[in-house]
């Protein structure tokens, strides 16, 4: 039965990871930025949500308000970080650097604005109970579980049927062609961040009630994606969302066998055997050079 | 009209001097305490929690004017690892020429104390509770008393629990590894065994795994050696994963975002005895000054750091009116002179160690407050 219980530990965590990871690999799928601040929306939609529950909203309208702080974040990042850097034609780290200072400036304003300790909102959820004799499963179990179909299944419907969906999808590979069928690049790229950023609410959520908050979570979470956004492919969102689940998966079995203080290591093991032998990831495109 | 070239290079000049010349300047008319904490990070709050302590006691010893110069505070950030440690004491050493410096944490402490004794400056350790930083070296001094202590004291009311099978969660640090080899060593002196030992990363965040381990060990009380942020995860997230046993930690859990954790209620932790009742004028001060500008009681770490700065004020007040050169010899001469000081929480005692003596108790937490039970 620890086998088990640990596998439904795993799913609940890598699906968290798929979450946060799926905004990632969206964004960078679709304007090749990396947006490595992305952390930092994570974390200012989960202080958002707690930041709300506090002042005694309900949990939607909470979860409303991080939505609005997660996109607000992301558009801001897109028209007064990247865009600007870009016209430049600035390179890869240019635009890294610039990022990960918005990640550290972020951190030092959360720390300000709600101190350095450790939050967390407390919620029955995520009480586990047993439901066989040894498993212990938590009520929040299932919502994680359900979150995300839902989430990814509209993802999915809007990529693949809306004509802004598959503008997006077009942008990382011909963005002058865009032009010549009337789309605007540049509305497609904000409408990438603002998506993206919103994907990252739910895991953002989630984890406020799962496993608490601190300023520094930023560059944690933007770890996790992108190992998950390499794992799975690059570019592709169903493959973040599986590598995301792989991960959370790995750490969690890996203490039946190793110690349990390798269980993180465990997930970065994996990523360096996909960089060496499956470069491309779970789903991505080979491409020969 | 000032042309921008001249402007910038003015600046640049201006800028330079001042960091080439402005703090030795200074230090030559103030002592310098430094102080290495973790400013950023997981571990944070201990570094703002440290300061507040550190800076009453500032507040004080300015008020009571008993010091022929000023004392100034310079921080650097720990980041609490030991390359933080070290990158931070030779700065404080060699750059801020401070001559008195609060560390803490066990590896942070570990890393900066050959640096420091190399330099003559003596660190004064009120966070960290590895057994070996007791005489770590001749300037390395203790206001804090160490895990062993600690779980020297916690054993009577274990035994007294009938706990048989205790799970051991511990960070691997060196913290966390004297913690393990002192629960070998002393749960067979009452009976009672390792059920398991789960070693966890200092940037763990996920404990659901080691939750199912605990459960399937079959262990009747947690014990967990871990520190800021991560502690509130660990015990959020084992009781989240259904385990209802007893748990149990150090005086780390003293910290208000653990206080203030719904998942704390009933936890069992060792601290120092911190009586703010105690009619003592240090002690006295020291919390009519503390409610009136916190609207709540110290911690025992903002204890330990207004005693690591008030001992300062103690000891340099001394060599003055001895005529005395106020170094790193001179103050460990002093200590070990004097060995018994009124500081806030009553007479603190030193060792040959330079390691202070305070009763421990054992506390139970309740309401975001905690009540003594042993």
């Amino acid at each position: 039965m620890l086998l088990v219980q640990l596998l439904a530990s795993g799913i609940q965590t890598g699906l968290i990871y798929a979450l946060t990871a799926a905004g990632f690999a969206l964004i960078f799928g679709a304007t090749r930025i990396f947006h490595v601040a992305h952390g930092a929306t994570f974390a200012l939609a989960g202080y958002a949500f707690i930041e709300g529950t506090d002042w005694g909203l309900p949990w939607p309208l909470a979860c409303l308000a991080a939505l609005v702080v997660a996109v607000a974040f992301g558009l801001f990042m897109d028209y007064f970080v990247y865009r600007p850097i870009l016209r430049h034609e600035a390179s890869f780290f240019t635009v890294f650097v610039a990022a990960f200072g918005v990640v550290v400036v972020v951190q030092s304003i959360l720390e300000v604005a709600f101190g350095r300790s450790f939050v967390s909102y407390s919620s029955a959820l995520t009480r586990a109970v047993p439901v066989l004799p040894g498993l212990y499963i938590a009520p929040v179990f299932w919502v994680v579980i359900g979150v995300t179909a839902v989430i990814l299944v509209l993802t999915g419907v809007f990529l693949g049927r809306s004509r802004a969906g598959i503008g997006l999808r077009a942008l990382s590979e011909n963005p002058e062609l865009l032009r010549a069928f009337g789309l605007s690049s540049r509305q497609l790229s904000a409408l990438a961040f603002a998506i993206g950023s919103a994907l990252a609410v739910p895991g953002a959520v989630l984890s406020a009630a799962t496993t608490g908050l601190q300023p520094s979570v930023g560059p944690h979470v933007m770890l996790i994606s992108l190992a998950a956004t390499i794992v799975g492919g690059i570019g592709s969102l169903r493959g973040a969302v599986i590598a995301g689940v792989l991960l959370g998966v790995t750490e969690s079995l890996v203490v039946t066998v190793l110690d349990t203080q390798w269980s993180e290591a465990a997930g970065f093991v994996l990523l360096f055997g996909f960089i060496l032998f499956r470069p491309s990831g779970l789903l991505g495109r080979a491409v020969a050079r | 009209m000032i042309q921008r070239r001249t402007l910038l290079a003015a600046s640049a000049a201006f800028v330079a001097a001042e960091t080439t010349f402005g703090r030795p300047a200074r230090a030559e008319g103030s002592y310098i305490i430094g102080t290495l904490f973790p400013m950023a990070g997981p571990n944070a709050e201990y570094g703002t929690i440290f300061t507040a302590g550190a800076q009453m006691a500032l507040t004080h010893i300015a008020e009571d004017k008993t010091l022929g110069k000023p004392v100034e505070l310079r921080a650097e950030d720990s980041q609490s690892t030991p390359q933080g440690g070290a990158t931070g004491m030779t700065k404080l050493a060699n750059v801020d020429h401070a001559i008195y410096t609060l560390v803490g944490f066990t590896g942070v402490s570990k890393a900066a104390a050959p640096i420091g004794q190399r330099n003559k400056v003596v660190m004064v350790n009120g966070g960290g509770v590895g057994p070996d930083l007791s005489g770590l070296a001749p300037l390395f001094w203790n206001v804090i008393p160490l895990i062993d202590k600690e779980i020297a004291a916690l054993l009577p009311w274990m035994k007294g629990q009938s706990f048989k099978r205790v799970a051991l969660v511990y960070v691997d640090d060196p913290l966390g590894n004297a913690v393990l080899k002192q629960m070998n060593t002393v749960l067979p002196t009452i009976g009672a065994t390792l059920a398991g030992s789960y070693s966890i990363a200092p940037t763990a965040q996920q404990f659901g795994p080691i939750a199912a381990k605990i459960r399937d060990a079959n262990a009747d009380v947690i014990y967990f050696a871990s520190y800021g942020a991560q502690q509130s995860q660990i015990i959020k997230q084992l009781r989240d994963n259904g385990l209802s046993q007893q748990m149990m930690t150090y005086s780390a859990a003293t910290i208000p975002s653990v206080r203030g954790l719904a998942e704390a209620e009933g936890l069992v932790f060792t601290a120092q005895v911190s009586d703010w009742s105690a009619s003592d004028p240090v002690t006295a001060r020291f919390v009519k000054d503390w409610r009136a500008k916190y609207n709540g009681d110290p911690s025992t770490y903002h204890q330990n750091y207004y005693n690591a700065v008030w001992l300062f004020g103690l000891l340099v007040q001394s060599l003055e009116k001895a005529g005395k050169p106020v170094d790193g010899e001179a103050l460990r001469a002093e200590l070990l002179r004097v060995r018994k000081f009124p500081l806030a929480g009553g007479d603190g005692s030193f060792d040959d160690n330079c390691d202070i003596s305070f009763p421990i108790q054992v506390n139970r937490m309740k309401g975001g407050s905690f009540e003594k039970i042993g």
